[in-house]
């Protein structure tokens, strides 16, 4: 039966609805599979397209083929009936037909989180992003984000270091690392949890996949974190589809007049949650184990005078060298000899040439 | 009959020894020139005739030819004309012959019998000094150039009347004579009260501190920021902070600009730091320097001073790579059939880029560059370039009330006086150990071992520098550099931690793992 179903994944893998309404009506891919083509037409008309390229394929599909390709790039694919198939996702108006996946899929009973924003981020976002992830990893919380630059990469990276485990959602197929840039994040993933896709090996990450590849981010998480997003962006898709889904939709406030902050507080102005703290994002997932002994070692950072001055005016936004000056009152080199040593120490971080972030 | 005069030719920048030969004999009228000539050598025959015509001395109706020796070497240039009426002259009786061994001789003719300036004029009488030759006859507008030297006696000529007169009378010729000590004192305290000056930047803290570092270890320096902040002001301002030149490097550039014929008309020495800013659309070519013979291209004709590269990443990539060699090695090497020429390209590097294509980063709400095209903006520039790069420093944009603050900076003058120092320091260093004058920037590692000793907690604090900011090989040495140059400014013999801590702050971008995470 899942060879059915992997070969209808395969074939309507941009269309899960019509899929679904197929199988319904028939019973099962199986009995897909064997109707005629004048028979499908007429029952679903207005999708003639989508039929007709069903129908082709099956002309080239070889069963034993497909099953050997995944064998050896590694993949696994689950069905929509598949006991393995998340139940996260089962409950979905337009749930995915079947998921094609390399390492694992995010465990059932583990709390998950998805982490997105915008690609072109700000350093106040991919912090923001790495230091939300980290902390919500390391209290097991599974991290589930698109792979993408920007916000979504940190968000990889930040489980990562702590450990935790994190889910990558493509909208290609799996065998495709997209971008090509976060190939270490790809490879990580595969050990360290899972990178999954609707769509077969091979596709190619097109536009318009994007948009539908957010609903799985969202549906396989109990909560979405908005890290940044501009006033029309992509994240705000996955925002909304977890409205629909009914999950926690929270958003990171950033700072009014940055243009990348402004899908965030227009969210929270509609009534997201905000985000405050990775530790008040656990307490709403009900979960804080250990946190207190974790901060008070976290504030036991000693520094000099100078360096808690300069200290103090780091952010997670990045800061310029003439403003820490300014807000220091201390000279340019004095400055910069205390950022180096903060920077060696690891407390702090030159995102751009002079641009200091806290780590 | 026969007569000789000795003249020169340019190679480089150097001259050689051409000797110029005349015969006049029996035979078919005519007048040939031999000795593996360009064309434009070649025609000096045709001038040559008209002018001595012009000026009452039609030529015999005699076969008359003239060899250039040594006849290997291809002869190019307009400078020979004057030796060739010379020799003609001798050959044809019409001047004594006696004298003329003793003579170097160069200047191209006009018809009229004008004689022009030619370039290089001031190789040219250092390689007759070398030869033992006392006295040098050139164009009057490149009297004083060849002046600037001592023991040798440089005559101006203005046209053809003028040479006979003195060649038939060498007692009466009036020798052109430049006072070099009075000339370098006098434009030291005219540049002085230059125009440009760093009291006229306002705010820009960072940017003066990384300047003046850079100034006195004659660090290579990259600014970096939006367009309007001021990058180019301030890369103007810093010749005036760099100390000023000794009388031998004054004579070394001018003879670079000599050679490249654009030393200024009645300016015989040369006193203030270059400031060469060449457009970004420029050519290999032009930066390196070229030309069949080659001439100085712009790194040679910044040496000394400052080589100023706006707008870096619009650089043809091409000439941008021809930089590294002379970056290393303060020359610049050229290979041409004709042989291997060597410019001096001792200059500092200035250079200013924006941050990313529109110039805003990492401002986000005017930047929308992507990250894909700021990275490709900035792989304009190669890792092998930026590793060259000492002290780099973001110019931000400045706000009003920066803008509109009167001029309460300090002034190039006070700033210079402390790199002076710093200099001095440096000096003194090398001369205890017995060494050539050398700037931190060009301490090499032999000479870093020597000069940059590191104590137990400066030597663990660079390892951890070294792990921790992922620095290259290159980048530790560069941090010591700068170090030594800082703590110099402070006069401390030892290379203590703020040093290199400050030292640190200045280290140019790592472009891989630079754009990964913002």
């Amino acid at each position: 039966m899942e060879a059915y179903w992997q070969w209808l994944c395969s074939s309507l893998f941009y269309d899960p609805g019509l899929a679904h309404r197929l199988v319904k009506m028939y019973g099962s891919p199986g009995e897909v599979y064997l109707r005629k083509e004048e028979e499908l037409q007429k029952a679903f008309p207005g999708k003639e397209g989508c039929i007709a390229s069903l129908c082709g394929s099956r002309a080239s599909w070889s069963f034993e083929w497909e099953q050997e390709r995944l064998k050896r790039q590694d993949i696994r694919f689950v069905s929509f009936e598949h006991p393995e198939y998340p139940k996260k996702l089962r409950n979905l108006t337009d749930a995915p037909c079947g998921l094609f996946f390399r390492g694992e899929l995010p465990e059932e009973e583990k709390p998950a989180a998805a982490l997105v924003g915008a690609r072109d981020c700000t350093a106040y976002g991919s912090n923001g992003a790495r230091w939300f992830a980290r902390e919500l990893a390391g209290a097991g919380v599974q991290i589930i984000s698109g792979m993408a630059r920007g916000v979504d990469g940190a968000a990889h990276r930040g489980a990562l270091e702590a450990g935790g485990a994190s889910f990558g959602v493509l909208a290609g197929g799996v065998d495709i690392c997209y971008p090509e840039s976060n190939r270490d994040i790809y490879m990580e993933l595969e050990q360290r949890g899972g990178i999954l896709s609707e769509a077969p090996p091979g596709v190619r990450p097109l536009r318009h996949y994007f948009p539908l590849r957010n609903r799985i981010l969202s549906g396989l998480s109990d909560m979405v974190l908005i890290i940044e997003a501009r006033q029309k962006s992509g994240s705000l898709i996955t925002a909304d589809y977890g409205l629909e889904q009914g999950k926690e939709v929270y958003a990171l406030p950033g700072p009014v007049g940055s243009a990348l902050s402004e899908g965030c507080n227009r969210l929270i102005q509609q009534g997201a949650g905000i985000a405050l703290s990775p530790e008040q994002l656990l307490e709403e997932l009900h979960i804080l184990p250990g946190i207190q002994g974790k901060k008070k070692k976290k504030n036991k950072i000693s520094l000099e005078r100078s360096e808690n001055l300069v200290y103090s005016c780091l952010r997670l936004q990045a800061q310029n060298l003439e403003t820490i000056c300014g807000e220091t009152g201390l000279a340019p080199g004095e400055v910069l000899r205390v950022l180096s040593g903060l920077q060696i120490k690891g407390h702090a971080k030159e995102v751009y040439k002079n641009y200091y972030t806290r780590t | 009959m026969f007569c000789k005069v000795l003249s020169a030719g340019l190679g480089g920048m150097d001259a050689y020894p051409v000797r110029v030969e005349a015969d006049v004999s029996e035979g078919m009228p005519g007048f040939q020139m031999v000795g593996y000539l360009a064309s434009e050598v070649r025609e000096a025959a045709d001038r040559v005739r008209t002018a001595l015509r012009n000026n009452g001395c039609p030529l015999p109706p005699k076969r008359i030819t003239v060899n250039l020796a040594p006849a290997a070497v291809k002869k190019a240039g307009s400078r020979y004309d004057l030796a060739v009426a010379a020799a003609v002259l001798g050959a044809t009786e019409r001047i004594p012959t006696e004298g003329l061994a003793r003579l170097m001789i160069a200047g191209e003719l006009s018809l009229s019998g004008q004689v022009l300036g030619i370039s290089g004029v001031l190789p040219l009488v250092e390689m007759a000094k070398r030869k033992g030759i006392r006295r040098c006859i050139v164009p009057t507008v490149n009297a004083g150039e060849g002046a600037v030297l001592d023991q040798i006696e440089v005559i101006g000529v203005a046209d053809l009347q003028e040479l006979m007169e003195i060649l038939r009378h060498p007692e009466k010729a009036r020798v052109t004579w430049v006072d070099r000590e009075k000339l370098w004192r006098e434009k030291r305290s005219m540049s002085a009260e230059g125009a440009d000056d760093f009291s006229q930047i306002h705010g820009q803290a960072a940017v003066r501190r990384a300047a003046e570092v850079a100034a006195a270890g004659m660090h290579n320096f990259l600014m970096i920021g939006p367009s309007g902040s001021g990058k180019t002001m301030i890369a103007r301002r810093i010749p005036g902070i760099l100390p000023s030149l000794s009388l031998e490097e004054c004579l070394e550039l001018t003879r670079i600009y000599s050679v490249a014929g654009l030393l200024p008309e009645k300016q015989a020495l040369l006193t203030e730091r270059p400031f060469r800013a060449p457009h970004h659309t420029t050519t290999a070519e032009a930066l390196a320097g070229g030309g069949k013979i080659p001439k100085p291209g712009q790194i040679s004709l910044s040496s000394g001073g400052i080589l100023f590269l706006d707008e870096l990443p619009e650089f043809r990539r091409t000439a941008l790579e021809i930089l590294r060699q002379p970056l290393e090695e303060q020359k610049v090497c050229i290979s041409r059939t004709a042989g291997t020429y060597t410019f001096p390209a001792d200059f500092m590097l200035v250079a200013a880029m924006n941050p990313c294509a529109c110039g805003y980063f990492p401002d986000r709400n005017r930047c929308r560059c992507t990250p894909r095209e700021i990275l490709r903006y900035l792989e304009k520039i190669s890792q092998p370039l930026l590793d060259r790069i000492d002290i780099c420093v973001e110019v931000p944009k400045l706000s009003c009330r920066e803008l509109q603050g009167r001029g309460s900076s300090e002034s190039s003058e006070n700033i210079r006086k402390r790199v002076e120092a710093a200099r001095q320091m440096q000096k003194e260093r090398c001369e205890k150990k017995g060494m050539a004058d050398c700037v931190n920037a060009r301490l090499g590692f032999g000479d870093m071992e020597r000069y940059c000793v590191l104590e137990e907690k400066e030597r663990k604090l660079l390892e951890d520098a070294y792990e921790r900011l992922k620095l290259s090989a290159r980048g530790y040495h560069r941090t010591i550099r700068v170090a030594r140059t800082i703590a110099d400014l402070e006069q401390s013999e030892r290379i203590r931690e703020p040093h290199i801590l400050e030292a640190l702050g200045y280290r140019p971008p790592n472009r891989n793992d630079w754009m990964r995470e913002v």
